[in-house]
């Protein structure tokens, strides 16, 4: 006899999600299925037709979480569709911006995947840690993209302004100085996620990795042609999660795939390990490489280049493409600019491609290990909009079936 | 109290040949700076520094005592210095920042600190608000009219400007000009007739010529940030200082002036008022004190 486990809102994640999982007698999930339930927010549609220095401002606002990837995938994709070349400066600095901003995301997950992993006695110590990673590398995007959650610097054709030699220096500092820090702090998270003790093979799932970049991001590696999207209707085998799901399903080569730590390091870094416990480290490991990268490149940067190219706003129309890796994986943003406005924008936001795949992956194990599976992936399904139907005579909600929490 | 809260207020000059010789009065405002620099009292300061065209000033971020003397002398027309505080804890990387501010500016700044939207971890890394003591500001324009059409001279020509006995001075290489005050009026900022601030009342020190004599400033230090390192600077001997004149000269004219200053533009607020203008102080009637500066 099969039963029907749902999880709703799925929990420390961001945005809302539903898992709905089959579970046989002994409980093991035979079925999973994961989808958002974050409703439709049309920031694609609020740039349209609007100068494209607006994109990169509104579409930072999808997310609190992620705003840096997507303020990055916007510019990278109106550069490209204005045929913009940045200088080598600017570059350096968005790669500093990106850096900085997925070891402070990696960290927040930590604070999320707390209470799963962190004895009661650690507690403080891996949340004091998180919190002193945090400031140091927002401090970071504060001074090089000009604000830590928006950042007002990051412009199309480069940068606002390079760095003074002052905040060169001091950033150069501080992030060496946390370098044995964040050891410390991985080395604290990997070992309590191996003492955890997770079934082997918690969270494997046959899907294709996809990432374009070990770090930064590389639009050459995202090939449009094998992208598709399908709807909701036609990916979930239950109609009424088909009905209800708020986001598409893009496939690649036909295929759902999995993105983020663990897919750059399968595609990168021949790294072979799957599922829960696979994810968490490579994770965990970027956070290193991410902060070696931060000291690397301030080492490098000439305060005093150009960040800033010339380009002219018209646009011919040409489709720009923007691949970042986020720190939740492949964020890819589409523009194209023509007679100086914005004529198309789409955005495949980095879980959007793991939605699909999570559900699967809960597969095989007792249902009680679905939400461990669920925030290995550390979802982000987008800042949700809270949709409330409100009735006008008593003013009291009516209809609130998006969001129950 | 016209003249805001203060500790102390002395007549004072910086002891430094050089920025006597540029100075606009004592110097005071450049031998702060440049003392608290030294001192790693600031890492930085915001000044009015010298911009693209003669006598439009542009905020700058000094952060040696050269850039600070470069930016020396009163400009009597606005630098935007709040707008660049911003970039100094950013992209300059400062945390302790200097800056000085016309009385409004000043008021800006603390609101900002108090209410710090889009402007994080800004607040607490302003360490030194050096105030000047403003009657009003003038356009660019306004300033481009005194000299070259009502004095005849050529603005690049123009190696000084000053406000004094009821005149606005140009001095050039060979020259002395002038003209009354009154061919002034109409030409300031709007903004500056409902302003009810002579001495920058909220900085942490305030300083301006009014009320003391020739080469010397008139000083308040007005918070605990402000008298530590004014007293540092004048027992490093960077500042000498003398009693302040109490008479004609000295805190009468400055009181007189202040409360002229306050007594016009409340006139000019209630006006406003009355007319149903929007205008960020209270009326004379809401308000204990007509002339405090709320």
């Amino acid at each position: 006899m099969s039963e029907k486990i749902v999880i709703s809102p799925t929990s420390r994640q961001e945005g809302h999600a539903e898992l709905v999982m089959d579970v046989d007698d002994e409980g093991i999930v035979t079925k999973g299925r994961y989808f958002s339930i974050t409703p439709v927010r049309g920031l694609e549609k609020i740039v349209t037709g609007k100068v494209p220095e607006t994109a990169p401002v509104i579409v930072q606002r999808i997310c609190g979480v992620c705003p840096i990837p997507h303020t990055l995938a916007s510019v990278e994709a109106i550069d490209d569709s204005l045929g913009i070349e940045i200088p080598k400066a600017a570059r350096q600095l968005r790669e500093l911006t990106l850096a900085a901003h997925t070891v402070n995301s990696h960290a927040i997950h930590h604070f999320l995947i707390a209470t799963d992993f962190v004895p009661e006695n650690l507690m403080a110590t891996a949340i004091n840690s998180v919190s002193e990673i945090r400031k140091t590398v927002q401090y970071v995007v504060d001074m090089v993209a000009g604000e830590g959650i928006h950042p007002a610097d990051v412009r199309i054709g480069g940068m606002a302004s390079n760095i003074s030699e002052t905040a060169r220096k001091r950033l150069y500092a501080r992030t060496k100085a946390l370098i044995p820090k964040i050891d410390a702090h991985v080395d604290l998270m990997i070992g309590l996620i191996a003492d955890k003790d997770l079934p082997d093979g918690l969270g494997v799932v046959n899907v294709p990795t996809l990432a374009t970049h070990p770090l930064y991001g590389d639009r050459t590696k995202f090939d449009l042609d094998r992208f598709t999207e399908i709807m909701p209707e036609t990916w979930y085998d239950d109609p009424e999660v088909g009905k209800r799901a708020c986001s598409t399903i893009p496939l690649y080569d036909g295929r759902n795939v999995e993105v983020g730590p663990r897919a750059r390091a399968a595609v990168f870094g021949s790294y072979n390990e799957k599922g829960v416990v696979a994810q968490h480290v490579a994770r965990a490991m970027e956070m290193k490489t991410n902060v070696s990268k931060i000291v690397d490149l301030l080492a490098e940067l000439d305060t005093s280049a150009p960040v800033m190219a010339d380009y002219d706003v018209t646009g011919t129309n040409k489709l720009g493409i923007g691949a970042i890796e986020g720190p939740r994986g492949m964020d890819v943003h589409m523009a194209q600019i023509a007679d100086g406005k914005t004529q198309f924008y789409s955005c495949l936001v980095p879980t959007t491609w793991n939605i699909p795949t999570m559900g699967p992956a809960t597969e095989g194990f007792h249902h009680e290990f679905g939400p461990h599976v669920i925030r290995a992936y550390d979802p982000c399904l987008s800042c949700a909009t809270h949709v409330i139907v409100v009735d006008d005579d008593n003013k009291s909600v009516i209809k609130n079936e998006m969001v129950r929490i | 109290m016209v003249l805001g809260t203060y500790k102390e207020v002395v007549t004072a000059r910086s002891t430094d040949k050089e920025i006597q010789k540029i100075a606009q009065d004592g110097g005071i405002v450049s031998a702060l700076f440049c003392y608290a620099l030294e001192e790693k009292l600031i890492d930085g300061a915001v000044v009015a520094g010298p911009g693209k065209d003669f006598w439009k000033p542009e905020p700058m971020v000094a952060q040696t005592a050269d850039e600070i003397l470069a930016a020396a002398g009163t400009k009597y027309t606005f630098s935007p210095n709040v707008l660049m505080l911003k970039k100094a804890v950013r992209q300059y990387g400062l945390e302790k920042v200097g800056t000085v501010a016309i009385p409004c500016q000043t008021m800006g700044i603390r609101k900002m600190q108090s209410y710090p939207f889009g402007v994080r971890f800004l607040a607490d890394k302003i360490a030194l608000v050096t105030g000047i003591f403003c009657m009003e500001n003038f356009p660019f324009a306004s300033l481009q009219t005194f000299i070259s059409e009502k004095m005849g001279v050529s603005p690049e020509l123009v190696e000084k400007m000053d406000i004094g006995k009821g005149k606005f001075w140009v001095h050039t290489a060979d020259d002395v000009l002038s003209i009354p005050l009154k061919e002034t009026h109409g030409y300031e900022q709007s903004g500056c007739k409902v302003c009810l601030d002579y001495v920058a009342e909220l900085a942490d020190v305030s300083t301006g010529s009014v009320g003391s004599p020739d080469g010397w400033s008139t000083v308040f230090t007005r918070t605990d940030a402000g008298e530590t390192v004014f007293k540092a600077a004048v027992e490093a001997g960077v500042i000498e200082t003398k009693p302040v004149d109490t008479g004609k000269f000295g805190l009468e004219i400055l009181t007189k002036l202040a409360t002229q200053k306050k007594e016009k533009a409340m006139k000019e607020i209630d006006r406003r008022k009355s007319m149903g203008l929007p205008v960020p102080y209270k009326a004379s009637s809401e308000k204990e004190d007509p002339l405090a500066n709320v």
